[in-house]
């Protein structure tokens, strides 16, 4: 029987060399060891992706890199979500993520889901190409803290200000973060954003950042 | 000196002869808006009409003074006619490009490009429509250069099944990736030499899907460079290489593959070091691009004067000709955009690092 330090570590890699069926293996060995489930996440799954931004960064991996960690994760993720006990997984927050009309690209907005995925939040996934009234209803309807919207092309990143507007002015404390190539933090200012990820890869740095943060606020958290 | 016309001005620009005044031209997507609505046409309706479509092109170029004309304007094209439906957001009242809603394939092992789509492209709706908008523009405005584009294979290839998809098969089943890249290269080459054919004065292949924030410098260099190098050694001169996005990181295999092309210039986008790529390349490099697109001509907050350092700025990173960094936005500020093309004309008079002067 692995150790749980074995488990971690075994989960680590599996996420850093995108070895999908290592990571899946490695999360029901853990299950079914009665190991918890959130520590194998966090520092299990989430820690081989910190390692994961950090090749991306140093220019190491690349897009097509990080997408198969990323395959690797929800496979783990999958198995091990579910097992997170309740007063363990009380939801974060609430989220409502979609790539704005017109625009049929959704690696970025997929890679900013998959850092809320792991940190536990609620995600509406809209998709893509989602009419702009969509996301205002569905804020409104979940009543999520945060709308995160993305355009792949300035074509379609003007509608991203329209979005803004509507919300606000209908719940003027919905944080909205917006991503993708054409967004700059200028643009995300003058839109009336909250936050911004210039493009997928920055939108893995920023998350994987968070996922950081959030780790450390769990060890804080057993202390 | 009598001043050239604009399709002399950049026949000769390519052909490195000099040329009277800086040329200020595009060969991506340039239609613009002011244009459209004088011709009382709405956006969608450009697209896919070859009448609308050369005429919206030619009086986008002729209302700016653009010395070239630029048909299509939209990406769908080969994806439609290989048997994907496009979305024209006709009910729409933004300015939404054709997209690709559904691809018909949804992994890489289902893409199936058979001997006919490669040969017989041409034939297939819509890509029928193009060698005759081609042929408007050539006799309506025989005095513009006429310019025409196609995306390079990985690009299309994120056309017609998803680019996630493809990035991941890059590493997972690389010889499907390149089998497909090859195919639909063969396919690109003969879209190029039937719009060549047509009467396009020139051509520039587009590959915004490598860049290196993308794709890693050392998969372009094994898996991409050679199939470009292929697609513009096959297509009649002059010919242009653009990459979106960053390319620092790749300006020397650029400029290698349009010399080993037998090709003209390079272009790059906004996030390109166009100083660096100077330097880089030499002064024997045509380079081009890197000025914003929507920066510049259209936002909201940007005045006439920074628009116009906004040129100055592209000039004395050392371009040979003021051509914009991708395709046009097309709802410019008029007031922003003939600035600009002024300050191209008049802010440098001199010869550029690749290009004399007469």
């Amino acid at each position: 029987m692995a150790s749980k330090e074995e488990l971690l570590e075994l989960l680590k890699d599996g996420v850093i060399n995108y070895k999908e069926e290592q990571v899946k293996e490695a999360s029901q060995q853990a299950i079914d060891d009665g190991h918890l489930a959130l520590e194998m996440i966090m520092d299990g799954l989430a820690a081989g992706m910190e390692v994961v931004g950090d090749l991306y960064e140093r220019h190491e991996y690349f897009v097509p890199e990080v997408l198969m960690c990323a395959d690797a994760l929800y496979g783990g993720l999958a198995i091990l979500r579910p097992h997170v006990p309740k007063s363990d997984s009380d939801t974060v927050a609430q989220v409502v993520i979609g790539s704005i009309q017109g625009d049929v690209h959704d690696i970025g907005k997929n890679l900013v889901k998959m850092m809320f995925d792991v940190a536990g939040w609620e995600v509406y996934d809209l998709g893509r190409d989602v009419p702009l009234e969509k996301f205002v209803e569905e804020q409104l309807r979940t009543d999520a803290e945060v709308v995160a919207m993305s355009a792949m092309m300035t074509t379609t990143m003007l509608g991203m200000k329209k979005v803004i507007k509507m919300i606000k002015d209908k719940n003027p404390n919905v944080a909205i973060m917006l991503g993708g190539a054409p967004v700059t933090q200028d643009v995300a200012n003058l839109f009336g954003a909250d936050g911004y990820a210039e493009s997928a890869g920055n939108a893995v740095q920023e998350g994987i950042k968070m996922i950081g943060r959030l780790r450390e606020f769990e060890k804080k958290k057993e202390r | 000196m009598a001043e050239l016309t604009p399709i002399e001005r950049v026949q000769r620009f390519f052909n490195r002869e000099p040329v009277d005044k800086m040329p200020f031209f595009s060969g991506m997507g340039m239609v613009l808006l002011p244009a459209i609505k004088k011709l009382g046409y709405n956006f969608p309706s450009v697209h896919r009409n070859a009448e609308r479509m050369a005429h919206s092109a030619i009086e986008s170029a002729r209302m700016f003074n653009l010395d070239s004309v630029v048909v299509p304007f939209d990406m769908c094209w080969e994806s439609e006619a290989l048997g994907n439906e496009i979305s024209l957001y006709e009910d729409s009242e933004d300015i939404l490009y054709p997209t690709i809603p559904y691809k018909n394939w949804t992994e890489v092992d289902q893409v199936e490009i058979s001997q006919d789509d490669i040969d017989n492209i041409m034939d297939k709706y819509p890509m029928n429509l193009l060698p005759e908008a081609v042929a408007i523009v050539k006799k309506e405005a025989p005095d513009l250069a006429l310019g025409v584009w196609q995306l390079g294979p990985f690009t299309q290839c994120g056309q017609t099944i998803e680019l996630d998809k493809v990035l991941k098969a890059v590493f997972k089943d690389t010889a499907r990736v390149e089998d497909i890249l090859d195919k639909l290269s063969d396919m690109i080459i003969n879209i190029g030499k039937a719009l060549q054919a047509a009467g396009a004065d020139f051509i520039t292949l587009r590959e915004p899907g490598v860049a290196a924030d993308l794709l890693s410098p050392k998969t372009f260099r094994e898996l991409i460079q050679p199939r470009l190098t292929r697609i513009m050694s096959a297509w009649k001169s002059p010919k242009v290489l653009h990459i979106c996005g960053s390319t620092d990181p790749l300006v020397e295999m650029m400029w290698q593959i349009v010399t080993d092309s037998g090709g003209q210039a390079v272009s790059f986008d906004i996030k390109n070091n166009l100083l660096e790529s100077r330097k880089k390349l030499g002064d024997d490099a045509i380079i081009l691009g890197n000025f914003d697109v929507f920066g510049l001509p259209c936002a909201e907050e940007t005045t006439v004067e920074q628009a116009i350092e906004g040129i100055k700025t592209n000039i004395d990173g050392k371009v040979d000709a003021v051509w914009p960094g991708c395709d046009l936005w097309p709802d410019i500020k008029e007031a922003n955009f003939r600035a600009m093309e002024k300050t191209a004309r008049e802010y440098h008079t001199g010869p550029t690092p690749a290009v004399g002067r007469l």
